[in-house]
Order: C-alpha cells, then structure tokens, then sequence
C-alpha cells in the first residue's frame, strides 16, 4: 500500500478517516503544508480508492472508502493462512523426527 | 501535527501453539536448512548467522518474481529466532503487494512441551476504527474460505 507510505498522506487519511466529511481547507488548516500539497494528496487517495469526493455547491467533500483496504487485507489474510497451514505441517514433521 | 502522528501504524499476524516436544528439537526445525524446507520452504543461501541474508521462492504477482528477501537479524538458541521478510512489488494490489516485514519467533517451555510463537508484523495499515472493522470482518471471511492463493503457495512448497 505505497499510497499510505508517505507520512503526510497518511495523516491527511486519518484525518479524513476521523471527520464524517471534510473539505480540503479544513484538512489543510494545522497540517503544515499547503493547500496544493493537500489537493496532490488527495487525488493519490482517490487513485488508490481510498477515498471519494462528493461536490456540493462551491465545496468538495471528501470522506474515506474502507473498502480501498481490501487488497491489505487480501495479503495479511493470505499470510494468516499460510502461517496457520506451516504450523500444521511443523506438528507433522516433529512427530516424524521425535516419535 | 507531531512525529507520534506520523508513525506508521502497523498489524500484525500472531500464531501462538504449544507442540509436545522439547525446545532444541523446535529450534532445530527453525534453523535447519533441510528441515525448513519440509515445513515452511526451501530457503536459499541460508544459514543461522545474523546478519545473513536468504531468499524463498513463491509464486510471481505482476512484476514481482515472487522472491521473498530475508536477512537473519537474531539468533538466541531456543529462545528467539528473528529475520526480516521483504518482497512484493509497489505495483501490485492484494497479493504480491510491497511488503517489509518481520518474522519473530519465540520459544518457551510449557510443561512437558514447548509454546511457540509466530509474530509476522510490520503489515502497514491507516490507524481507524472504521479501517479495523473492515479488516476484522474480511479477514475472518478469508479466514474461513482458504483463498485459492494460499492452495496454490500449498502445492508448490515441498511436501514429504
């Protein structure tokens, strides 16, 4: 998920995550950076499908998509799995070589 | 916003087992080339030494060539056994997505046998209630339906 990577978008997330709907002036109001940084990291988030937008009037909304999070959970799942199957196979092989 | 804010926030997978067999028996399952082989997959280029790096083999995603990177990073015998697990690729979604993460292993005795226990961790995800729900309720849908994935990673690891 290189779209969370950056620290920055991930705290424009969080904020988005955290408010029911917001708006790009208030996600910038105390994030430190500017309105365009915002606005780049906001269009990131909707490539990812992590968030969408709902225009009214002359505002933008933008409120989070969970369902973007599905490929992390597609690839820790497939690792809750696998590590689940290991452990079954680990308990096979002991009582073959320690009866 | 403070660096605290900043900090990448992270889930892990935990597998916590007690095996009716002794500490040293377990470790050696851990630390032996051939016999990782039989339970979890052929390592390349491994050996127990911190600092060593190995690779396994699974299968490719897009432009990921399914080569999961590892670097021995702690060796305390019968004990704890840590190496880093890194591969994936930023373009892919799902499986085969960029991944660094860890893999801890931790050994104790419990009564008779051994606790072992599995700490996959450094899965980053946005720190959110409503994101955990969502993990929460599609893990333990996946959870319940082996993926085709996982059947595939099965076949292709060696079987005795």
């Amino acid at each position: 998920m290189r779209t969370l990577a950056d620290p920055t978008r991930r705290a424009v997330y969080e904020r988005i995550v955290g408010a029911d709907e917001i708006t790009v002036a208030e996600l910038t109001r105390g994030s430190g950076v500017t309105q365009g940084a915002v606005s780049q990291h906001l269009k990131s988030l909707k490539q990812a499908g992590l968030v969408a937008e709902r225009p009214e009037g002359r505002n933008v909304y933008y409120r989070a998509q969970p369902a973007g999070l599905a490929p992390l959970v597609d690839w820790m799942s497939h690792y809750g799995v696998f590590w689940r199957e290991r452990f079954a196979d680990l308990r096979t092989l002991l009582k073959e070589i320690d009866p | 916003m403070n660096d605290a804010a900043l900090e990448p926030v992270t889930q892990d997978i935990v597998v916590d087992e007690v095996f009716p067999h002794s500490p040293e028996t377990i470790w050696k399952t851990l630390t032996d080339g051939e016999l990782m082989a039989r339970w979890i997959m052929p390592p390349s280029g491994f050996e127990p030494v911190v600092g060593k790096r190995f690779t396994f083999s699974t299968m490719p995603a897009g432009e990921w060539d399914g080569v999961i990177h590892c670097q021995v990073l702690e060796v305390v015998p019968n004990q704890r056994f840590v190496y880093a697990w890194k591969g994936g690729h930023e373009d892919n979604v799902g499986y085969g997505s960029r991944l660094e993460t860890v893999v801890t292993w931790t050994l104790s005795k419990a009564g008779e046998g051994t606790r072992l226990r599995l700490v996959h961790s450094g899965f980053v995800l946005p720190k959110n209630d409503t994101a955990y729900q969502n993990m929460s309720e599609g893990w333990s849908k996946v959870m319940h339906n082996l993926d085709a994935v996982a059947a595939e990673q099965e076949a292709s690891s060696t079987r005795h």
